[in-house]
């Protein structure tokens, strides 16, 4: 059994990272386009699945690092998404189609006190491909093109955490994050003139940043958790070709959470953050946003379900995108439990700025405790 | 139940399985990146410059054609010719030799590869010549030769009327070769035509005249020359025990000299850039590549403007392209040049043409941004140097109003990084 286990940690831990796409993102969107990119979900499956409302709660979401405090054993966790995207703008829709790995973390005691963890999951997606068709007076004749811009690659966030509870009632965690992650960009033109030759660019950008987390979680009551959590990022800076091409200040962000288990197979979940986003610059604002979820049934398979709203930090218009999302999802616990196995379908709307866009999500997630 | 696990496992991986599509449509600006693709056009009016020209690359002795015209006011050009016999004995058997007493005739290979098809009465005129002639002999060393040595006249357009294109009374034939686009003429020469002299050791020297009522100007290729000649050998009893001569047909000889002699001579070369002629001309130009362009910037377009100071001179079907090449190193007139495709650009010059000749270059200018360490030198030729006389003159540097210009496409760095 313990063979098993570790060949299922081995693929699942290591497949994404040989593959090269254990940094990619964990949905993109049009909204991150002319901008710093798309905010990633700092979410399981398991938290994913009930609209986000108990990544704050989840050792494993690398959300909030406090509930690092009560994982029993060494616990790793990774995840897949496959989402399925229609983009509609000014009456036209493109079918967009994604699959990532975009989380990946393992977490274990040090001692009774203490517990540790470390992963990844994306900060912000940056990989998409817009396609222009246009024209422009040149040599005194009207040249017809076609613009190709790509990037491909997303910026990850790795954390090292660490946790202790101070008390029954109090648990403590701190977390370093490391931004880092690259894009190859591309931009092309072809002319229908093939007199002209074809433009083509491309550059590897890479970004590199820092930031410091930590959270706090409390005991209320039998049953009931309360949970804030803060962090602040510094600038995200970009260097193409060893030059610095862009500094971006990075947002502070603040949130907290409430889980009430009123019995041991029911959960409710609770939470909202606000990002500090208008820091980054023109068009990007500051944003809030919020979830609400629950968890019915056994450990070994229970049912999830929940909502999330809010802002998205980047658009064109003057006000921010919205953005609102249901979710649903099941796990299934096998290898006498030491193996989980996470399902989970997400229908996502965003909209602003005359764009909207739909999106099912379907994630997978396997949680091994070897 | 097994089945239905199996299938919801199915189902599950096939939901997440590996897709990707990421291409969608630009709604801009709200929606596409914040860098654009820059494009900047401009003419660069004061880079080019130390221009000028060196002629005598390729000569008539060189030339892969010979050429004959008969262009009034342009060129006088006839085509010359030798072919080396075989002594005065010819070798009968493996120990016999006998003396060559003289010929029967001879035949003459001939291609003919370019002429104006609007000349009528094609008629080529072939003299016998000194068979001293060789590089150094001029036209004017000819001059009585081509008046009175006339040998043998075939008139092309009609030898092309007859059946199967061949004339049973002379000997001569001519094959169309659609496909190289060349006549191959087999030409018979008579016995006064073909004199097998042995204090000569059988050595013959011809001149090619042509004639037409209008646009009388070909090209003979050289390679394909060939004399086949038909002795009469004295068998002395040896291979007829009668001791009459006896014919041999010895294999065809190839050509020991060809080349063309042509009047006027070449103008003197002056301060004008000129390319083309015989012997060729080549022009060569310095370019001072802005840096700004070429470290920074992708060029997608490029154009050298000339400006002709003359219309291009040349018979009227003798169109020609003019090759812009770059140099391995840059050592004046010697300066050799990058023989490859890739990195040539050409333009046709019509003849008569006096509008501006634009040549795109692009290649070139993109070779020169991506090797910085080469030389930006432009050495404009003949494609196919001296097989024609055509020429065209352009206006060099020293002409404010008409110097050579370049003009450039090219893209700025896109701003690849900033959000």
């Amino acid at each position: 059994m313990t063979t098993r286990i570790a060949c299922v940690l081995a693929v699942v831990l290591a497949g994404p990272a040989l593959t090269g796409r254990a940094t990619a993102a964990a949905q993109d969107s049009q909204f991150g386009i002319r901008a710093l990119g798309t905010p990633g979900r700092w979410e399981s499956v398991r938290s994913r699945s009930t609209g986000g409302a108990f990544a704050p709660f989840d050792p494993l979401s690398p959300l909030t690092e406090a509930p690092l405090a009560d994982v029993p054993q060494l616990t790793a966790t990774a995840m897949e998404s496959a989402s399925y995207r229609d983009a509609e703008v000014s009456g036209t829709t493109s079918a967009l189609r994604a699959t990532r790995f975009p989380l990946l973390n393992v977490a274990g005691r040090v001692n009774r006190r203490l517990a540790v963890g470390a992963g990844f999951t994306t900060y912000l997606d940056r990989s998409w491909d817009v396609t222009l068709r246009d024209s422009a007076l040149l040599r005194g004749v009207l040249q017809r093109y076609t613009d190709e811009v790509t990037s491909d690659g997303s910026i990850a966030d790795l954390r090292l955490a660490a946790a202790g509870r101070l008390s029954r009632r109090i648990a403590l965690g701190a977390g370093l994050h490391l931004l880092a992650g690259s894009t190859r960009e591309t931009a092309e033109r072809r002319f229908d003139d093939t007199t002209f030759h074809t433009v083509q660019q491309l550059a590897e950008v890479r970004y590199s940043g820092v930031g410091v987390s930590g959270s706090l979680l409390l005991g209320v009551a039998p049953g009931l958790s309360v949970i804030g959590w803060a962090r602040a990022d510094n600038r995200l800076r970009a260097t193409v070709a060893d030059t610095t091409s862009a500094q971006t200040d990075l947002p502070r962000m603040a949130g907290g959470g409430m889980l009430f288990s009123p019995g041991p197979s029911v959960r409710f979940g609770g939470s909202v953050a606000w990002r500090g986003w208008a820091r980054a610059g023109a068009g990007a604002f500051d944003t809030w946003s919020w979830s609400a979820g629950a968890e019915i049934g056994s450990a070994r398979m229970p049912f999830r379900f929940g909502v999330r709203g809010g802002q998205l930090p980047f658009g064109p218009g003057p006000t921010a995108p919205t953005e609102f999302a249901a979710a649903a999802g099941s796990g299934r616990a096998f290898a006498q439990g030491r193996a989980l196995f996470d399902v989970g379908v997400e229908r996502l709307e965003r909209r602003g700025g005359g764009l909207t866009e739909r999106v099912w999500t379907a994630l997978v997630g396997l949680t091994v405790r070897p | 139940m097994r089945a239905r696990r199996a299938a919801w496992i199915g189902g599950v991986l096939l939901a997440a399985a590996c897709v990707e599509r990421v291409s969608a449509p630009g709604h801009c600006p709200s929606f596409c990146p914040s860098g654009q693709i820059e494009i900047v056009d401009t003419v660069l009016r004061d880079v080019i410059s130390r221009d000028s020209t060196f002629r005598g690359y390729v000569t008539a002795l060189q030339s892969p054609l010979l050429l004959a015209a008969d262009l009034p006011g342009f060129a006088d050009s006839r085509a010359i010719v030798r072919f080396n016999g075989f002594g005065q004995r010819f070798v009968l058997s493996a120990a016999d030799t006998g003396a060559i007493l003289g010929a029967d005739s001879a035949r003459l290979q001939l291609w003919v590869a370019r002429r104006d098809s609007g000349a009528h009465n094609l008629t080529l005129a072939f003299y016998r010549l000194p068979i001293t002639i060789d590089s150094t002999t001029t036209f004017t060393d000819l001059t009585g030769p081509f008046a009175d040595s006339l040998v043998k006249r075939v008139n092309i357009d009609t030898l092309l009327a007859r059946p199967g294109h061949k004339d049973t009374i002379t000997g001569d034939s001519v094959v169309v070769d659609t496909i190289n686009h060349v006549l191959a003429l087999s030409l018979k020469f008579d016995t006064a035509a073909a004199r097998y002299v042995g204090t000569d050791s059988g050595t013959v020297a011809y001149g090619v005249r042509v004639s037409a009522d209008s646009f009388a100007s070909i090209g003979i290729t050289k390679r394909p020359l060939a004399w086949q000649w038909y002795l009469r050998v004295d068998s002395a009893g040896t291979v007829d025990s009668a001791g009459t001569p006896v014919a041999r047909k010895p294999s065809s000889l190839g050509y020991a000299f060809a080349s063309f002699v042509f009047d006027p001579p070449p103008p003197p070369l002056d301060s004008t850039l000129a390319v083309g002629g015989v012997p060729s001309a080549r022009s060569i130009l310095r370019i001072a590549f802005p840096h700004f362009i070429r470290d920074s910037s992708q060029i997608i377009r490029g154009t050298l403007m000339l400006v002709p100071a003359a219309p291009a001179r040349g018979a009227r079907s003798d169109s020609f392209v003019v090759e812009a090449h770059t140099v391995f190193t840059d050592v004046g007139a010697k300066s050799p040049i990058i023989l490859d495709a890739t990195r040539t650009d050409t333009a046709v010059i019509r003849v008569g043409t006096s509008d501006t000749v634009q040549i795109e270059v692009t290649n070139l200018l993109q070779f020169w941004a991506s090797d910085t360490t080469r030389a930006t030198t432009l050495v404009l030729r003949a494609r196919e140097e001296a097989t024609s006389f055509s020429l065209i003159r352009f206006y060099p540097s020293v002409a404010p109003a008409f110097r050579p210009a370049l003009r450039i496409t090219f893209v700025r760095r896109f701003p690849f990084g900033q959000p």
